[in-house]
């Protein structure tokens, strides 16, 4: 009989959910995990709902960190953001591969494995997204002189970017939202960030802009327009540089004014 | 708050003006430094650079790329700046920069700024209203982002060095492959006159890896280095001629990166070229690919061209051309050869490479996980064996592989593909020496 641990779609649920079924003794063979909500269920299974706990991933995260190395501990953080339903098992294979090995640190090389290659291959494409998103945040000033960015991530990057413009903008108040998870990042003046769960849209959208924030936007568009060299137009190539989910909220793609 | 938004259509419309102007410089990276915020101020560098936009020609939008200046003393032929020309002309001020700089930079627009110029009376007044620039930028508004720089050639070297710790990279255009074709487009300009603030940097940064050997905390000097940009076509010169340029100043002055320019008519010239297909689009990309060549791969000018065959066959990648005249080291076993080896194969990057190594130390590869890792299998199918086996039977034949390769659904830019469909190929395709 197998078990099937269902896991929250979020790192600290995938890593409940590993320490969970390691701890159910049923043996690595019998249990299976998954972050499919709505699965069909099949015969001879059981099912186990697995409640994110913070304790429990912080210690399967710090073992994963020290006996498999930062870089297998980013593959994973990397890997657990992008949506692919095969990823918490391939994880939890992944980690208990690596600590049955001698030198732990050698499991982020081994892409003969199939689970490992999968959890670097999810790594790699949620890596892609989240470098892409560095650049591609827009951020406005609103009147109050926050800056407000909205995005609409194929992979919850929010965790993985927020590091890099806490870093790039220590004295701002900013804010991130991914409208898609309706999660923010948010950093207040001189602080760290943190990331609120559900945020409705209309609690950060109601807020006019400041007034230079026009101005900005529209020497953005001309220095946008006018870098383009003619006699070179690629429109193709921009497109695959920069396909089209990612310019809804970048501004100098945007025809009429979205915001008064 | 009037004031500053009546200033602004002002700001809009020299901000078109010069950054129409500094279009044709090709270097908007802003790789090579990783540097952290340190709780102050604003901005921060990582390493691989990050594009912020991509500009309607396909060109990565990293820095705000503008001159300060169009105005110019010199008369270069192929300059659309170039003191002959009817154009309209602007110059920002330092505290115009600023505002923009730090304007597009809190609302993540940019990576930071490229900052270059037209010779304004004279280059030493030219380089100090940059050294300004950067001055106000970094102390000042306490700005941490990226600066790439000119140094103009024939300022002052104290000039030069004070700007050289304020900026990122720093680069000086050779314009041109050689002296020969400088002389004939720009002869104001002198070849050894823009060696002189390349030699400087170099020693500069030389210099200045010792002392941050001796204090960790010692100011940095151009930490990423220094890059050049030539143009392609307009002067006669092949190939090889611009590759062996290109290495000799990696080798000799340790440059960072070398940039390629197709040539662009902007101007009516009698001593201009006029290109027929417009600007040689694949033959720049072809330099670009030989460029990584040289600087990853092991790769010498010498192996790649040589004087009897001067240039790259437009319809093959560099690499590509290589290994089908020297088919002689093929096939190459994955699970054996050695990292170079790997690096020479089509198709292998030397990520890939890298990850070919350390995965075969801890098991047997097949060509399912060789795909996985990044191997274009397209091209190296040829050319690899792994666990002694080819992926499918394949002859080591030159024009077997050629038609193969060609075959494939490689898009090839500028129309060179069009040439080919109707004439029998051979190895010496080349649409350039077509009748």
């Amino acid at each position: 009989m197998t078990h099937v641990f269902q896991c929250e779609d979020t790192l600290t649920g995938m890593m409940t959910g590993v320490y969970d079924a390691w701890d159910s003794r049923l043996g690595h063979q019998k249990v299976r995990l998954t972050t499919a909500q709505n699965i069909d269920r099949e015969f001879f299974c059981e099912y186990v709902w697995v409640k994110p706990d913070l304790t429990k991933a912080e210690k399967v995260l710090r073992t994963v960190r020290e006996r498999l190395g930062e870089e297998a501990y980013e593959m994973i953080a990397y890997a657990a953001s992008y949506p692919d339903e095969r990823k918490a098992d391939a994880i939890y294979r992944m980690i208990v591969l690596g600590l049955s090995l001698p030198v732990g640190r050698q499991i982020s090389g081994m892409l003969t494995q199939p689970d490992v290659q999968l959890v670097f291959e999810l790594k790699r494409k949620a890596w892609h997204i989240a470098h892409r998103y560095l650049g591609f945040v827009r951020f406005r000033e609103l009147r109050t002189g926050v800056l407000l960015s909205e995005i609409d991530a194929e992979a919850d990057v929010l965790a993985l970017i927020a590091p890099h413009f806490t870093d790039r903008l220590p004295m701002e108040n900013w804010v991130i939202y991914d409208r898609g998870r309706q999660k923010a990042a948010v950093h207040p003046l001189g602080k760290g960030f943190f990331i609120l769960e559900e945020v409705k849209e209309e609690e950060f959208f109601g807020i006019c802009n400041s007034k230079k924030e026009e101005c900005f936007e529209a020497l953005w568009k001309t220095f946008h327009r006018a870098i383009g060299i003619e006699e070179r137009t690629n429109t193709r190539l921009q497109g695959s540089l920069l396909p089209g989910k990612y310019r809804r909220f970048m501004n100098e793609f945007s025809t009429e004014k979205t915001y008064a | 708050m009037g004031a500053w938004v009546g200033q602004q259509m002002d700001l809009q419309r020299k901000l078109e003006i010069l950054a129409d102007a500094a279009k044709y410089d090709v270097a908007c990276t802003s790789s090579g430094v990783d540097r952290g915020n340190g709780k102050k101020g604003m901005g921060n560098c990582i390493a691989p650079g990050i594009c912020h936009s991509f500009s309607s020609d396909g060109r990565c939008l990293s820095l705000l790329k503008i001159l300060f200046t169009n105005e110019c003393v010199f008369d270069c032929k192929y300059c659309i700046n170039r003191r002959s020309n009817d154009v309209p002309r602007a110059s920002f001020t330092p505290q115009e920069v600023c505002d923009l700089v730090i304007g597009f930079y809190r609302r993540n627009y940019i990576e930071g700024l490229f900052l270059s110029s037209g010779i304004l009376r004279s280059p030493d007044v030219t380089m100090e209203l940059l050294y300004q620039t950067l001055y106000k930028l970094r102390r000042e508004y306490d700005f941490q982002g990226y600066i790439h720089v000119k140094a103009i050639p024939g300022a002052d070297a104290r000039l030069i060095e004070k700007t050289g710790y304020l900026a990122d990279r720093m680069s000086v255009n050779l314009e041109l492959p050689t002296a020969e074709g400088l002389q004939a487009l720009a002869p104001q300009k002198k070849r050894e006159k823009m060696l002189a603030p390349i030699q400087q940097v170099q020693k500069g940064c030389t210099q200045n890896k010792q002392e941050l050997m001796l204090y960790r905390h010692a100011p940095k000097f151009v930490p990423a280095g220094q890059s050049t940009q030539m143009i392609i076509g307009a002067t006669g010169e092949n190939d090889w001629q611009i590759l062996k340029v290109a290495e000799h100043m990696y080798r000799r002055y340790e440059l960072k990166r070398v940039f390629y320019s197709a040539f662009l008519r902007v101007n009516e010239d009698s001593l201009l070229p006029v290109l027929p297909g417009g600007p040689p689009l694949l033959r720049e990309h072809r330099l670009y690919q030989a460029d990584w060549l040289l600087r990853f791969y092991g790769f010498g000018a010498e192996e790649l061209l040589t004087e009897d065959k001067p240039d790259f066959n437009l319809l093959l990648d560099p690499k590509c051309d290589w290994a089908l005249r020297h088919l002689e080291r093929f096939p190459v076993e994955v699970m054996k050869a050695d990292y170079h080896t790997l690096l020479r194969v089509p198709g292998i990057g030397y990520r890939s490479a890298q990850r070919i190594v350390k995965a075969r130390r801890l098991g047997t590869l097949d060509y399912q996980n060789l795909k996985k890792m990044g191997v274009v299998l397209k091209r190296a199918v040829y050319f690899i064996t792994c666990g002694g086996k080819q992926m499918y039977p394949v002859k080591l034949k030159e024009d077997y592989i050629l038609r193969n390769l060609l075959d494939g659904k490689e898009k090839l830019p500028g129309g060179a593909k069009k040439e080919v469909s109707y004439r029998q190929l051979t190895l010496f395709d080349d649409p350039r020496f077509s009748v």
